[in-house]
């Protein structure tokens, strides 16, 4: 994997993050590798951080296999909402697991309940990988209600919120919400990459 | 009349005097923020509420949360229970955060089996008639006075009219169990069991005429999922959010609420 690449995107994804409190990333499945790389690695760097990461597209485990260090790392927690659905039955003391993924409200309580605890010193930042996944479970208007809500609810506390969607799977209603509830939105192009 | 002037003679001709009004104008907290919230503070001091949901939805663990909730507060309570063996009851409440054995120990709060107290009296387990009815009704209130609690659940209040023979029995006992708990200086959950996916808010239509308040419990179903839902139908004394929202029951928080997601559930 090309060194400047993810250097590449963890400056746009470190660039997006300090400035604005609601980023949405729109990139082609291609390169959502490449992305969670630049964001672990731009997350592992980031002390003054406390991190949220909604796992949504794989569950926690595929995720720790792929970045051994993130286990090892004391200030993100995990929210994995698809291990329990798929019948993955292991736990694990870093992450919370929600039964299904349409227990949308029940995501909200736990991303708010783990903010709680997290003192003001540390910038607060909520990944949801991915909308786009999310609506394969839910109908779309539900997401959309449910990111609306969320946002509302993060933008109080001075959370900041990372949201990404794959392209190829993203339909008017998800463009729609991630274009008006984003202050900024990265829309990664395979040329540009 | 000023308002003042009308308030010094409301609390005259109902013959309080200023520290037990001030007293029952405070609301009852239920330790629960969200529910709080909705209820503009708490449950009005001294109401009598009818909790109604199907079984599973939450009834026992709400209950048990608001009297451990009240004596972290130092308000006493008591529990009685007439559905499950008090060994089960603990059992389950030891997952839960919220509960502390100190709590029972100390006698703050109080878990008492009316099935047990019926023994006691020599009462037909299965079948009471008017007379077993009311002096149970006479031990619970006994009890409640002196122990001199705040809160006091009974669960359920479906289980103990199921005790008894004709409407008319059922009838006569919530009513003089309404006249009971008015008198008491405490806030009451009754627990109500209703069939699930039912708009009812008591087993023998009667139990909400002398509630003061109604919290129902229910589900709406999301693509085979089931979400746990609460929403306040009425509550006397109190300017109250009737919103539905979702519940969650988990042993770190126990219960917790957010506002429901509505779109095409």
């Amino acid at each position: 994997m090309s060194n400047t690449l993810i250097d590449g995107l963890k400056e746009r994804v470190s660039q997006a993050i300090t400035i604005n409190t609601s980023v949405g990333v729109i990139l082609p499945s291609s390169n959502y590798s490449d992305m969670m790389q630049a964001l672990f690695e731009y997350m592992s760097s980031r002390n003054d951080h406390f991190w949220v990461y909604l796992a949504i597209s794989k569950p926690y485990e595929n995720i720790v296999k792929q970045f051994e260090y993130a286990s090892q790392m004391t200030n993100i927690r995990f929210i994995d909402c698809v291990s329990r659905a798929a019948g993955i039955t292991n736990k694990d003391p870093n992450c919370i697991y929600i039964e299904s993924p349409s227990y949308l409200e029940k995501i909200i309580i736990e991303i708010m309940n783990i903010f709680k605890e997290v003192g003001d010193q540390l910038q607060k930042t909520l990944i949801i990988d991915s909308l786009t996944s999310l609506s394969i479970y839910n109908d779309n208007a539900l997401v959309t209600e449910f990111f609306t809500h969320l946002i509302n609810r993060t933008r109080l506390k001075d959370i900041h919120t990372f949201s990404l969607a794959i392209e190829e799977e993203m339909d008017d209603y998800i463009n729609k919400i991630m274009y008006l509830r984003s202050n900024k939105i990265i829309k990664l192009r395979e040329s540009f990459i | 009349m000023t308002n003042s002037e009308s308030y010094v003679y409301n609390q005259n001709r109902i013959g309080l005097n200023e520290n037990e009004n001030a007293k029952s104008s405070c609301p009852c907290i239920t330790g629960i923020d969200e529910l709080d919230q909705k209820l503009g503070g708490g449950l009005p001091s001294g109401n009598t509420v009818l909790l109604v949901g199907s079984s599973g939805s939450g009834k026992t663990t709400l209950s048990m949360q608001f009297l451990t909730n009240g004596a972290k507060i130092g308000e006493r309570g008591v529990f009685f229970t007439i559905t499950e063996p008090l060994f089960k009851l603990t059992k389950n409440l030891e997952k839960f955060d919220f509960y502390d054995k100190k709590m029972i120990e100390s006698g703050m709060v109080n878990l008492i089996d009316l099935r047990i107290i019926s023994e006691r009296l020599g009462l037909d387990a299965e079948k009471y008639t008017v007379e077993d009815a009311s002096a149970l009704l006479e031990i619970l209130k006994d009890i409640a006075d002196e122990l001199d609690v705040k809160r006091l659940i009974i669960d359920s209040i479906t289980a103990l009219c199921y005790r008894l023979q004709t409407k008319e029995m059922i009838r006569d006992f919530i009513f003089k169990l309404g006249s009971s708990l008015a008198s008491m200086n405490c806030t009451t959950i009754l627990t109500s069991e209703v069939p699930p996916n039912e708009v009812k808010y008591s087993q023998y239509g009667i139990e909400e005429f002398i509630a003061d308040g109604i919290i129902f419990l229910g589900d709406v179903d999301r693509k085979g999922d089931l979400i746990r839902t609460l929403q306040v139908i009425k509550m006397r004394g109190t300017n109250h959010s009737r919103t539905k929202s979702a519940m969650s029951i988990s042993s770190k928080n126990g219960i917790e609420l957010t506002p429901l997601l509505k779109s095409r559930v």
